[in-house]
């Protein structure tokens, strides 16, 4: 009795706040480490997909590309296109995937479109409940993007990751915020950020207008988004002419879109 | 397909099922960064780089890798970031329960043992993690403890980890530890003299090592508490 | 018997005799008040009391007395073992018992229920251990085995209830960074802090005397012949090597079990 409770204790040492996505308190996940647990204990929630030959979420299916996101003085511009690809076939033309989750954020996600669909689900629900305590409180930025690296980092650790990139951008006490996290629950917060084939190619034209000019407003945040949606249709394979931008200010949230990117090809038929 | 009765698919690659590709899947990433920490007669001076990265983009350039985990103790980390997250929030919350339960801070000998045992619990799943602790011990002498991601853990007086670990540390044993130095008088090493070298350790590490840069986070610890400073990097 | 109706009670006689030597006035209106609230162990009775924990406690009073005092040069503990026939062995009747190197404790009661809340302590201490690398304070330790303690009637999934308190007292002695540290613990559960303590059959008259003779400067020397004197006093047999056990908790020699010779050397001092 006394052994067990101390090894108890123990492991729950270990694995406090590894939570499910649908389970919110982070002290009670005690049982559901992933191998850890799992190599001692063979019950029916055993989640190392050797043992009994399922494999899930090995690969994404249909995807989404980059999620380019820039704050200005006082507000956040975030873009995406709508494509949904399945390998490199151009599956789904209208895969919205910028979304507003309460009056003071917005989200943006790249990667499976069925992972995102899901965790869309879950994060509205979450609002949804909130919404009922009507107590005036609602989620912060902040808050959201921490909850999502717990349920990004706990599906890793179960070899069982969400495959997606999120961007998180919002309002909190007034400030602009924009944070990031990916499959591993890698997360950061940066003034510029761009996932997929956008942190290549759109970072550098990103940080470099913001070096230029740090207080940028709100038109020129999103010209400058738009700029770099252009490069990456020009040159990312698995992207759209058509995109959402959503925007973040005192002003409320905006989400435009589908917009239609201006592109000029002429130059392509001089090649070859 | 009878044509190919017999031969694995893998033989013809143009008859593959396009689309689904197989993708594998690795928990782990290697964000890089470097962490240094010295330990004088009555203060502990550690520092860690600010660049966040993978492969060859940069995530972030003012990312905090140091964590004071109580008026006298601080980690350092580099290596897998999501991990990072992890353990130092499991730390944190560690340090309150024990705080809660025994009335009284965690010394920094004490957080250095509990960290070992927390990592080595995940010995079959590791956090990929290069931690430094740094602090001030029960008679307020400066120490510095280091660990592998598995938890092993040794105590030092200067130590240098993470991406340009192997880079720094003989620097450091000759610059700090007199090593193959002849006729140098081994005089305690004064806190001015130990961030000095701290700093050109670094802009070292930021000539050679592409995953250190941008900046350090620098924090002096002594009995008045923790001092924080910042220091730019080259940031190519 | 019979000229005391009020110890009539669900159809069985109530000796006062099997409560113990001392019994006393409040013991026998407990008793008169016994009724459905002492089954169950979380039931409180409408006067706001766990019947059950008070009936541990009785059980604690049949208990051999302890006796400790904290000095600023270390701890005293010394028990009764009572030695109930000349056929017995008496060095296997163990009541002071080592925790850690620092912390030694004393119990009275049931001494099987002891030996689990003792298991519990030593496995804390050395988990603390382990986990810090630093030696549990007195108080922490007393604390873990709280936590045990209090657990009665408690049920989760994978173990049903306990069914009962534990029927014993503890006194831990013990010394850490605060210095040397006296603390009791109850069935409950509940621990405090004390200078001096006594526990089992003879408490009452030996926290008397304690209160008499403790000042906050004694020695240890003070306080070995001051227990000693006391459990004399408690005490129906005469005080020899064989039916008491001392123990000091010293920075020098940390838990030290007194040997019979030494036993010998400090009873011939007490008058």
């Amino acid at each position: 009795m006394i052994a067990q409770n101390t090894l108890k204790a123990q492991v729950s040492q270990n694995m406090a706040f590894l939570g499910e996505a649908n389970r919110y308190s982070p002290f009670l996940a005690a049982q559901n480490d992933s191998f850890h647990s799992a190599s001692y204990d063979l019950s029916a929630n055993t989640l190392v997909p050797d043992i009994y030959g399922s494999q899930r979420s090995q690969a994404p299916l249909t995807t989404a590309t980059s999620v380019v996101g820039l704050q200005f003085k006082d507000g956040v511009v975030i873009a995406a296109d709508v494509l949904g690809s399945y390998g490199s076939l151009a599956r789904f033309r209208n895969c919205q995937r910028i979304m507003k989750v309460n009056d003071n954020i917005i989200l943006g996600a790249g990667g499976d479109y069925a992972d995102f669909q899901y965790l869309k689900n879950i994060i509205e629900q979450k609002i949804l409940e909130e919404e009922c305590l009507d107590d005036g409180f609602s989620l912060k930025p902040k808050s959201l993007h921490c909850w999502l690296t717990r349920v990004m980092y706990n599906r890793r650790s179960k070899f069982d990751p969400f495959w997606n990139n999120f961007i998180i951008a919002g309002l909190e006490y007034g400030q602009p915020f924009m944070g990031t996290v990916d499959k591993l629950g890698t997360a950061y917060i940066d003034p510029v950020i761009a996932t997929g084939y956008g942190a290549y190619m759109a970072t550098p034209l990103l940080r470099k207008a913001l070096e230029s000019k740090p207080d940028l407003n709100k038109e020129e945040a999103i010209d400058i988004l738009t700029k770099a949606m252009q490069v990456l249709f020009y040159r990312d394979a698995r992207s759209f002419p058509k995109y959402q931008i959503g925007i973040i200010s005192k002003e409320g949230i905006e989400i435009r879109g589908p917009l239609t990117l201006e592109s000029n090809w002429e130059l392509a038929h001089m090649i070859g | 397909m009878a044509l190919l009765g017999g031969y694995s698919a893998g033989s013809f690659p143009d008859y593959e099922v396009q689309g689904a590709k197989k993708v594998h899947f690795s928990p782990y990433a290697d964000n890089g960064g470097s962490v240094m920490a010295i330990a004088g007669e009555d203060y502990a001076i550690i520092a860690a780089d600010s660049r966040l990265s993978t492969g060859f983009s940069i995530f972030t350039r003012e990312q905090q890798k140091l964590f004071p985990l109580s008026n006298t103790t601080v980690l350092g980390c580099s290596g897998c970031w999501c991990d990072t997250l992890t353990l130092t929030r499991i730390l944190q919350a560690r340090m309150q329960m024990y705080k809660h339960e025994h009335h009284k801070e965690l010394t920094t000998p004490a957080t250095a043992q509990m960290l070992s045992t927390m990592l080595y619990y995940k010995r079959f799943f590791p956090y990929y993690i290069s931690n430094i602790l740094a602090g001030l011990d029960e008679n307020g002498k400066g120490c510095v403890y280091s660990y592998d991601p598995i938890g092993h853990c040794e105590r030092s007086n200067f130590r240098a980890g993470g991406s340009a670990g192997a880079l720094l540390q003989p620097l450091l044993d000759n610059q700090i530890g007199y090593q193959n130095q002849e006729g140098v008088d081994k005089t305690p090493l004064p806190q001015d003299r130990a961030l000095a070298i701290l700093k050109d350790v670094f802009i070292s590490a930021a000539e050679r090592d592409i995953y250190t840069g941008d900046g350090i986070f620098i924090n002096i610890i002594t009995k008045d508490g923790i001092k924080a400073d910042k220091f730019d990097l080259r940031k190519d | 018997m019979e000229s005391q109706p009020g110890l009539r009670l669900a159809g069985k006689t109530w000796t006062i005799g099997a409560c113990g030597q001392n019994t006393s006035v409040p013991v026998l209106c407990m008793f008169l008040t016994r009724s459905e609230y002492d089954r169950g162990v979380n039931t409180f009775s409408p006067e706001g009391r766990l019947l059950q924990l008070e009936y541990a406690n009785q059980a604690i009073k049949l208990g051999c007395t302890a006796i400790g005092i904290s000095t600023s040069e270390g701890v005293v503990l010394a028990v009764e073992k009572r030695v109930t026939s000349p056929l017995m062995e008496p060095t296997t009747i163990e009541k002071i018992v080592e925790i850690d190197k620092h912390i030694g404790c004393a119990s009275s009661g049931f001494m099987a229920d002891s030996r689990t809340l003792i298991d519990r302590a030593r496995v804390e201490c050395q988990n603390h251990w382990f986990i810090y690398n630093e030696k549990m304070t007195v108080e922490s330790a007393a604390q873990a085995v709280s936590n045990l303690a209090i657990q009665f009637g408690d049920s989760d999934d994978d173990g049903s209830a306990m069914s009962r308190p534990f029927g014993v007292a503890i006194l831990f002695a013990g010394i850490d960074e605060h210095g040397p540290q006296l603390f009791h613990m109850d069935p409950s559960g509940t621990f405090v802090q004390f200078d001096a303590m006594a526990i089992g059959s003879g408490s009452e008259g030996a926290q008397q005397s304690l209160q008499e003779v403790y000042h906050k400067s004694m020695t240890l020397k003070e306080a070995i012949t001051s227990v000693l004197t006391i459990l004399k006093q408690v005490m129906e047999e005469k005080l020899s090597d064989t039916n008491i056990e001392v123990m000091t908790m010293t920075p020098g020699k940390m838990f030290y079990m007194f040997t019979k010779e030494e036993l010998q050397e400090v009873i011939k001092d007490i008058a």
